[in-house]
């Protein structure tokens, strides 16, 4: 992209960012709660596509991450006293930790055995998470103390979210991120071109880890009570895969266009039909997996509306 | 591989010859890390190579291409091209090189094109000149004729001749003869992991062993 297009995407951004934040206080509760939950999703869709869609290894298990962000804000918040916010910062950084603990061998499987390992890590990190009950409460869960947190929250998750964004869109067009497609596309290739594809993928697996880890912080603060299966509720998973898929896997815009839509989708169809909401749901699912396997961006990118590559 | 040795000497083109399944492309593989050999050693500069990862090989200055292309097919010819740089390289250094390269094999026109939508001949050129990003002492090509007519086939010998006389020094793996005989000054004949044979190019063509591994032996 030349730097006039850069500029462009910027100022969009911006002007994005902008809406967003004069707009909490002209919604009713209902709709900002909906404005929230689509940010955070856009968040965890991105973050996703950081390991499953640029570098190809399908994670099942990113739901650890949220989960993790999520107790490190309620355990810091009710039993040491911390602001909310710091805590973010701190969630993001242990799942990071964690994430190099579980990358480094998880890495080295490949396609269905990488996404089953991951599944079990997640599965691992719910078990510690309700028998270290001396530390998280166990399957008691934590209560967060009440207060007024709609609008601190809701401008929190629109920060991570433009973060989220903004790197995802360096990474996206950098020679990092061409690298790591480079290992989707073919990983004996790329490690016969001097990519040291176990760092690339590791670096690429503990960024990916850092967003959903602040936004499950957001969330335990905001809804004011987790407990294990709340916040490592695999549907989370599933959630941020198939947006990420529905709206282009790989792609920048990809995963926030499939965000918006899915959560729209599946608000819209448990509102309209609360008793069939989720065969709806799977229906519009199913419908976008046979007409557009590459998402909404690559139909758009086939269809020659949208230029392909990254970089230019 | 069993047993099998061979000295390259710096600034040639050497050939690697023999039937299918003689290790040719084995042998590359091993020189280039893919496979870990169980003994022996691969010496380059000075320093045995034997064991270590492809990436660490190809920073040492070796590169390859593939039997079959192994362009990456969803990125576009640009993407190809810079995929190949480290981080260490200045985005306008490693521009300005891939550009060059794209338009030394006349692909530039097709710089945003996805590798996958190329024609076989236009991946071959990609390929090899992807292999060049980091401007390499030692290029392993495997098959470089192989599906390329004879028009394309001719640029890329130019352009590996052209390679020659800035000192690089290459090895071709290849089953046209026309290729190996004519454009190389040595050549290595295996058979069954084993070399049988290596000599200049009128030197393999009268050798026995040579005739034999290709044609069997001569009925009585």
């Amino acid at each position: 992209m030349t730097p006039r297009e850069h500029l462009r995407n910027l100022a969009l951004l911006g002007a994005a960012g902008i809406v967003l934040a004069l707009t909490p206080y002209t919604l009713s509760v209902y709709l900002r709660t909906f404005a929230m939950f689509t940010m955070m999703y856009v968040v965890l869709a991105l973050s996703w596509n950081i390991i499953s869609g640029f570098t190809g290894y399908t994670s099942f298990g990113h739901v650890a991450f949220y989960g993790i962000g999520a107790y490190a804000c309620a355990i810091l918040v009710t039993d040491y006293r911390w602001h909310w916010l710091p805590t973010l910062g701190a969630g993001a950084v242990l799942a990071a930790v964690v994430a190099i603990g579980i990358g480094y061998p998880v890495l080295r499987l490949k396609g269905p055995y990488f996404a089953i390992a991951m599944l079990g890590a997640a599965e691992g990190t719910r078990v510690v998470a309700t028998v270290w009950d001396s530390l998280t409460h166990g399957g008691l869960g934590i209560s967060l103390p009440s207060g007024e947190n709609s609008i601190p929250t809701y401008y929190a998750m629109l920060a991570l979210m433009l973060v989220t964004i903004a790197v995802c869109y360096v990474v996206g067009h950098s020679r990092f991120g061409i690298r790591l497609n480079a290992i989707r596309e073919d990983e004996v290739a790329a490690e016969a071109l001097g990519i040291n594809a176990t760092l690339y993928k590791l670096a690429a697996f503990t960024l990916s880890a850092v967003f959903p880890a602040a936004a499950g912080g957001i969330q335990a603060y905001k809804v004011l009570y987790i407990d294990p299966p709340a916040v490592f509720f695999v549907q989370i998973t599933i959630a941020m895969a198939l947006m990420s898929m529905l709206g282009g896997k790989g792609t920048i815009i990809g995963p926030i266009v499939g965000a918006v839509m899915l959560y729209t989708a599946q608000e819209l169809t448990w509102v309209n039909f609360p008793t069939a909401h989720l065969i709806a749901y799977g229906l519009f699912i199913v419908l976008v997996a046979r007409f557009m396997p590459r998402g909404l961006v690559g139909l758009a990118i086939d269809r020659g509306w949208v230029r392909k590559g990254m970089i230019h | 591989m069993d047993g099998c040795s061979f000295v390259v000497p710096r600034g040639t083109i050497s050939g690697l010859i023999g039937p299918n399944g003689s290790g040719k492309t084995t042998t590359f593989n091993l020189l280039t890390g893919l496979l870990e050999p169980d003994g022996g050693q691969v010496i380059y500069n000075g320093e045995n190579l034997a064991g270590l990862k492809p990436y660490q090989i190809f920073r040492r200055g070796i590169t390859r291409t593939f039997q079959v292309t192994r362009i990456f097919r969803e990125m576009t010819v640009l993407e190809n091209m810079l995929s190949v740089t480290g981080l260490d390289v200045p985005e306008r250094v490693a521009r300005e090189r891939a550009e060059e390269l794209i338009a030394f094999v006349n692909l530039g026109h097709l710089r945003s094109e996805y590798g996958g939508r190329l024609s076989y001949g236009q991946q071959k050129l990609l390929e090899f000149v992807r292999a060049l990003m980091t401007d390499p002492d030692l290029i392993l090509l495997d098959e470089p004729a192989a599906g390329v007519n004879r028009t394309l086939l001719g640029h890329l010998l130019d352009h590996m001749h052209r390679l020659q006389e800035q000192g690089k020094t290459i090895v071709i793996v290849e089953h046209d003869m026309n290729v190996i005989m004519n454009h190389c000054e040595r050549i290595f004949v295996m058979d069954y992991g084993v070399k049988i044979a290596e000599g200049p190019p009128a030197e393999i063509q009268r050798d026995e062993r040579v005739v034999e591994a290709y044609f069997g032996r001569r009925r009585a």
